[in-house]
């Protein structure tokens, strides 16, 4: 009986994460050309055989999300009429994953338009990470595996925070409380939550934070930090009421605009990202960065599902052995 | 005009502005920015229940940004309810499917510039190398040769993958042709009607399974030529390649004019392997008059000119429907032999026209506006081609 081997292409995005994963799964990248025409234009040229191979396209949503998000959607395309017997797109942050909702007259759902552009683009199966709204899974009509970066945030914390016995698990806003509560209750700590009103988009008002903080570390917990005026604003209203140190733990560190600055002036202690994003330029510039490396997680995620293994035992392994 | 609304995207907002004004109506209240991770942000600020919405959007400029916010604005209308949605887009973008040529013995045929492995390729500002059309050879990345082996110059230290594979292992490369994709991409945001010019290959009508209606931008080059060349009758119509030969003798034969071809022939057996350019038809002492239907390099273009003038050419003029003129070519024609080139306004012209006295355009506009008036009203829209001189 024929078997067929793992393919794993990269796209521009990010392709350090993609080799990250690739070495731990023990195979190269394959090969792959993606470039630009003069006239601004996406091309992609397949350097090898697909046909009937399971075929994994790592590709994030950030930097220039357009243009990233037209090659990954070109490269499956490709894939597909080369005769691939099966393509996951693997995207650790998820192009568009804020416009999930029809918050306003006719506001536009992108996210669902993302993901029937995948679907009719030609993949099979979504591997995504710490997705924001988990309910955009339901936006596919193909099986979508939303992983999570919790069990390695636990490990940093236990690891790489001093005294985080003594922490209070703040989350910056009312709809991340379930991701901070859960976070709180497997390290056996307190919870605090900051609630607060949001005029524009990217601009924040007022800040009110319920739970106590005082004499303690505390430990931000969000899912993606873009221009940082949350964090930092937080981060000034937590020390106002008595914190210690404030740390910031976030899944998905997009850091766009004057998010840099911003940090560096801020009264943050550290911010902890995942590799979703590369920010090794910004690492440079913001001594504050700190990385969480998530490469295992996805490599495991693919090797499981390439061998048809259980993802569910994943997380049961993950849980179990990172401590 | 009742029940229709008509958006205008970024790529192109003076069309936009020029087609509202040629129907009478104002352009609908649309906001369109980016956020500060470079997603694309649309707000649409007026009701379009129940409305007849067209989106004016050309592909040009930044063509993955413009052609995102296309599919965003159209799905935006969709869920809004819109009774129907026709996405105009003048210059059609990943019209052009690039074929792999084939060598002499039935080998496929296919160079990348050195620098492209696994990343972009930036206007290179090392001479040799030029970024790559859709429509040019290609060297092949996946053979190590002292150029390409270590990491390029760009924005960031990427090094190749292994390239031990070359061609030994029988593999042909062959480039993704991403035209049914667009066509579906289109499809599934929600557009239900697609209006475009002159598209460059015409059997692209077939990869959507909605109404594509592919205007012709051939009557407007003919009353261009009426109108401006004196003495038309004596010049010559020269097509630059010899694909575009049925596209120049449609208007040679609109016109009753000479008609001349320009051929690139094979490399010849024996040493030195030059490639001649070869004309073929009578230009001695005549204007002629260059017909295409894309201009983005513009090296067809000007060698075109160049064999023209060598062959005896007075005046060359290039009527050129798609100016999209990427990377220098703007600087490319103002050194050429040719005396004008004429483009029209589906991709923006502003700049080009600073840049360079020999350019002029004429508008698509008024066209575009009664196709839109002629489908909103239910009337024929072939008709307009028969009357497209008092346009």
């Amino acid at each position: 009986m024929t078997t067929n081997s793992i393919k794993i292409f990269a796209g521009n995005s990010h392709i350090e994460l993609a080799k990250f994963v690739a070495r731990r799964l023990g195979l190269e990248l394959s090969k792959v050309v993606v470039l630009k025409y003069s006239n601004q234009e996406t091309s992609v040229t397949i350097g090898e055989s697909v046909r009937d191979e399971d075929v994994f396209i790592i590709q994030s949503g950030c930097g220039e999300i357009n243009d990233n998000l037209m090659e990954l959607l070109i490269m499956i395309n490709a894939c597909k009429s080369a005769s691939a017997r099966r393509i996951t797109a693997v995207i650790p942050c998820f192009p568009y994953a804020r416009q999930d909702k029809k918050d306003k007259s006719r506001a536009p759902i992108t996210a669902k338009l993302v993901a029937n552009m995948l679907t009719v683009a030609g993949a099979n199966h979504v591997i995504t990470l710490d997705l924001h709204a988990s309910q955009i899974q339901g936006f596919f009509n193909v099986p979508v595996d939303n992983l999570y970066s919790e069990p390695s945030m636990l490990k940093y914390i236990k690891a790489s925070i001093p005294d985080w016995k003594n922490s209070v698990i703040v989350s910056p806003d009312a709809g991340g409380a379930k991701r901070a509560t859960s976070i709180a209750d497997r390290l056996n700590l307190d919870f605090a939550l900051i609630h607060k009103e949001r005029k524009k988009a990217n601009e924040v008002s007022n800040m009110v934070l319920v739970g106590d903080v005082s004499g303690k570390m505390v430990i931000l917990v969000d899912d993606m930090a873009d221009t940082c005026g949350t964090l930092a604003y937080a981060a000034s209203t937590l020390k106002e009421k008595g914190a210690l140190k404030v740390y910031a733990i976030v899944a998905h560190g997009i850091l766009s605009g004057k998010a840099i600055d911003v940090i560096n002036e801020s009264c943050l202690e550290r911010v902890v990202v995942t590799n979703t994003i590369p920010h090794e330029e910004k690492k440079k510039i913001c001594p504050k960065i700190d990385t969480i490396d998530i490469s295992s997680t996805l490599a495991e995620a693919i090797r499981r599902t390439h061998n048809g293994e259980s993802l569910q035992e994943q997380n049961y392994f993950l849980w179990h052995n990172i401590f | 005009m009742r029940n229709i609304v008509i958006f205008g995207g970024s790529s192109h907002p003076n069309l936009a502005e020029q087609i509202a004004s040629r129907l009478g109506i104002q352009l609908g209240k649309v906001k369109l920015s980016k956020f500060s991770n470079q997603e694309t942000n649309v707000e649409i600020h007026e009701s379009v229940r129940e409305k007849d919405v067209y989106i004016i959007q050309s592909g040009c400029g930044h063509v993955n940004d413009n052609f995102m916010e296309l599919l965003i604005m159209v799905s935006a209308c969709k869920i809004a309810s819109a009774k129907k949605v026709t996405a105009v887009i003048p210059c059609f973008p990943y019209a052009r499917q690039p074929d792999v040529p084939y060598k002499k013995n039935g080998a496929p045929l296919s160079r990348f510039p050195r620098n492209a492995f696994m990343g972009y390729v930036h206007n290179a500002p090392s001479g040799d190398s030029t970024p790559p059309t859709p429509a040019s050879d290609i060297k092949d990345p996946f053979i190590v040769t002292e150029q390409n082996s270590g990491s390029f110059d760009g924005s960031s230290p990427r090094s190749p993958a292994s390239p031990t594979l070359g061609r030994g292992t029988g593999y042909r490369h062959w480039i993704a042709r991403s035209g049914t994709l667009i066509a579906n991409l289109l499809t599934c945001a929600g557009a239900d009607h697609i209006i475009t010019m002159d598209l460059h290959d015409p059997q692209f009508q077939g990869f959507f399974d909605i109404p594509v209606d592919n205007l012709h931008g051939q009557p407007l080059v003919v009353k261009y030529i009426k109108q401006n060349f004196p003495n038309w009758e004596q010049a010559v119509i020269v097509s630059p390649d010899a694909g575009g030969a049925k596209r120049a003798t449609a208007v040679a034969d609109k016109l009753r004019m000479d008609f001349a071809l320009i051929h690139k022939e094979r490399r010849s057996q024996i040493p030195p392997h030059k490639s001649d350019t070869m004309l073929v038809g009578e230009v001695k002492d005549k204007v002629c008059i260059l017909i295409d239907d894309i201009a983005d390099t513009s090296f067809t273009i000007t060698k075109a000119a160049k064999v023209l003038r060598e062959n005896g050419a007075n005046k060359i003029y290039a009527i050129i429907t798609h100016g999209i003129m990427s990377g220098d070519a703007i600087q490319r024609i103002q050194e050429s032999v040719i005396d004008q080139v004429i483009v029209s306004d589906s991709v923006p012209q502003e700049e080009h026209l600073e840049k360079c006295s020999k350019i002029k355009v004429f508008h698509i506009a008024p066209m575009f506006a009664e196709a839109i008036r002629r489908m909103h009203n239910g009337e024929s829209v072939s008709a307009l081609f028969g009357i497209m001189e008092m346009l």
